[in-house]
């Protein structure tokens, strides 16, 4: 939609100011010559064919359309397409052939302070930064394939969306798989991350610090080295994505590092070996996720104050919830664990007994990891059960007062990824 | 000896105990994936109760059935047969009857639901488990005289294995904690059949939470084919040992 009316809007543009309308095809004019030529707000039509001109600089506002997937191919010299100017809208190509290095951040696309970029439909292939943008105002990111080289080591890989002192920025429906980071967000304000796939990236899906007032909605991240990271910033919205399959001794599904004043909704957590990490996080409302057949659920570190934990599913996993003290300054209620063994005399689908969900085995493994050894072990369920009715070592404050009986509707998210889960 | 082993085997399938063995786990499988709405944790129940069920039904079914055929076992003794063989047949047919009992309870139920890679790892470690407490309960009852007393005996031995071993290796960890523990406590944990049947079924389910910490440990040792052969091949020993040793008990006892 957004992207229609973008294209709609700079076609009127072009109509106001009378552009023309320039087309390339191979062994013709080069798009170099073109962009050279072309006044401002005029259309290079770019027609099939592969285009090897080293970097391509566009230095005015012009709409780069590829019909019939184009191919420019940077040759390995360094950047491949360099935005000096606003205005610029990059749609239908395929882009490769970036230079990877240590001393520059070569891009794919690479967009440095300008403002309203739209960046759609592009197939970046095993390049070193696939789409990045720096000091830009007002852009869009859509529909983009960013597919980096799954034999490169991560020494080598760079990140697939990379986003520096940004804002108003739209970033949709995007894949990003074996980058570094599939998305990566540094002081990017205001912006939107809705609808995209991340996967098989071999740090993080995606990553972002300083970046307040987003929102990040519907996407799907699995399979990432290290999961999805995020720090450093207040006012973030999640709702309705995925966390999947992120395994790994410092793995997570969804780690929130000093986030302030988050909203976590609807979000499904499996298969992860730790679902979410809460660390320093202030007044963050977590309602109504799913975490199943995760290691450990939820870890609320000590130093999180002011959590709401409701309405959210648990099942499936080895440990619910853990901490690392004594101090529990989270609050729990009407959520639905499958571990609960209590009573709902009065019949309003709220257990009458609260439920205490750590473990004492929990707390042990969390002093020593390899006691991992006898989860499951018939002595240690007697353990667990006798702390249950007798709590002695667990923090008495981390409790479900209120639990569920039963799940609340199932099926949670209710909206997935469209795209659904992409194969490498 | 096969002519013994088909005997023994006979009367094992006109026996009630070996029938009400299979029908109690029939019933325990059946009623837990009937009242478990998610196959999943249903299995995960299963797991505890064929873990500390099926070694506790052997050692003491294997103990009373020696002393209740002790008299036929005599007059087999004194036949042109090797004492040897008398016993071994004794045994395998002790062991393949609670198998089959094993199968036909848990087994079929298991295969009906959930016939994933936990499902069959629980079949193949209960059956294991099952051979394994035959063979102990059969060495008990040899060296025993008396038929309550080897019963004792073989509760004991249960209660070392299941509850007193695991809290010993906890008290271990807990004591040693300041010293690198790590690579000896598995391998002590493995030592224990039941321990080493539970870490075989555990890395299918709680594959997430092993690959936190321990990950490498386990997965390496345990998740790996040769770990798994590995892994079977102690539970054999465990079953060929007592059973060896059972035997020679057998060869040399004053009946």
């Amino acid at each position: 939609m957004r992207r229609t009316f973008a294209s709609t809007l700079l076609a009127m543009c072009c109509l106001l100011v009378g552009a023309r309308v320039c087309t390339v095809r191979p062994g013709g004019t080069s798009i170099t010559e073109a962009l050279a030529i072309t006044m401002e707000c005029d259309t290079i039509r770019v027609l099939k064919g592969t285009y090897t001109e080293g970097a391509l600089t566009i230095q005015r506002p012009v709409v780069l359309l590829g019909e019939g997937w184009p191919v420019i191919d940077g040759g390995g010299t360094g950047e491949v397409i360099v935005v000096n100017a606003s205005h610029v809208t990059i749609s239908g190509f395929v882009i490769r052939g970036t230079r990877v290095s240590d001393m520059n951040d070569n891009a794919a696309i690479k967009c440095i302070s300008v403002t309203d970029i739209a960046i759609t439909g592009n197939r970046i292939l095993h390049c070193f930064f696939g789409i990045h943008l720096s000091s830009v105002a007002r852009a869009t990111i859509a529909d983009n394939e960013v597919i980096g080289d799954e034999a490169v080591s991560e020494t080598r890989r760079a990140n697939g969306i990379h986003l520096w002192k940004c804002n108003h920025v739209y970033i949709l429906r995007n894949t990003a798989i074996h980058h570094r980071d599939g998305i990566y967000l540094e002081f990017v304000t205001d912006s939107h991350v809705d609808h995209n796939t991340s996967a098989y990236n071999s740090r993080y899906g995606l990553h972002f610090m300083f970046s307040h007032r987003d929102s990040y909605t519907h996407n799907l991240f699995h399979d990432n080295g290290a999961g999805v990271a995020v720090m450093f910033t207040r006012d973030v919205t999640m709702t309705d994505n995925r966390f999947e399959r992120n395994r790994g001794a410092s793995a997570y599904g969804l780690l929130l590092k000093e986030i302030n004043d988050a909203h976590i909704e609807r979000n499904l957590f499996t298969d992860n070996t730790v679902g979410l990490l809460v660390d320093g996080c202030n007044r963050a409302d977590i309602r109504d996720n799913r975490f199943e057949a995760n290691g450990w659920a939820v870890r609320v570190y000590a130093n999180s104050t002011a959590a709401h934990y409701e309405g959210n599913v648990f099942t499936g996993n080895t440990f619910d919830m853990t901490t690392n003290g004594d101090l529990v300054l989270s609050t729990l209620q009407h959520n639905y664990w499958d571990r609960y063994r209590g009573y709902d005399l009065d019949r309003d689908g709220v257990g009458d007994v609260p439920f205490r969900p750590l473990s004492v085995f929990a707390l042990v493994t969390e002093r020593m990891p390899y006691a991992m050894v006898l989860s499951r072990s018939l002595m240690v369920n007697l353990l667990d059960q006798s702390e249950r009715l007798i709590p002695t070592l667990t923090p008495a404050t981390l409790e479900d007062r209120a639990p569920l009986m039963r799940p609340p509707t199932p099926g949670t998210p209710t909206t997935m990824n469209t795209k659904g889960r992409t194969a490498p | 000896m096969w002519k013994v082993y088909k005997y023994t085997l006979l009367d094992l399938a006109r026996n009630r105990f070996a029938l009400g063995y299979a029908f109690l786990l029939l019933l325990v499988s059946l009623g837990l994936f009937l009242l478990e709405g998610d196959d999943t944790k249903a299995l995960i129940s299963l797991t505890q109760v064929v873990l500390a069920l099926t070694p506790l039904l052997a050692l003491v079914f294997t103990i009373i059935y020696f002393y209740n055929q002790y008299e036929f076992t005599v007059l087999l003794a004194v036949q042109p047969l090797r004492r040897q063989a008398i016993l071994r047949a004794q045994f395998l047919a002790i062991t393949t009857a609670l198998v089959v009992s094993f199968l036909f309870g848990v087994g079929l139920p298991v295969i009906a639901w959930t016939s994933n890679a936990i499902g069959w790892t629980l079949l193949l470690t209960g059956t294991a488990l099952t051979a394994v407490f035959c063979a102990l309960g059969i060495s008990i009852a040899v060296r025993q005289r008396d038929r309550a007393k080897a019963v004792g005996v073989g509760l004991v031995t249960w209660v070392l294995m299941v509850l007193v071993y695991d809290s010993l290796l906890l008290w271990l960890l807990f004591t040693f904690s300041e010293y690198p523990i790590e690579p000896v406590i598995v391998p002590l944990a493995a030592l224990n059949p039941i321990d080493l049947s539970r870490i075989l079924i555990m890395l299918k389910i709680d594959l997430a939470a092993l690959l936190g910490y321990t990950g490498a440990v386990y997965q390496h040792f345990f998740g790996s084919f040769g770990g798994m052969v590995v892994s079977f091949l102690a539970l054999l020993l465990w079953t060929a040992l007592p059973a060896w040793g059972a035997v020679r008990a057998f060869v040399r006892k004053d009946l």
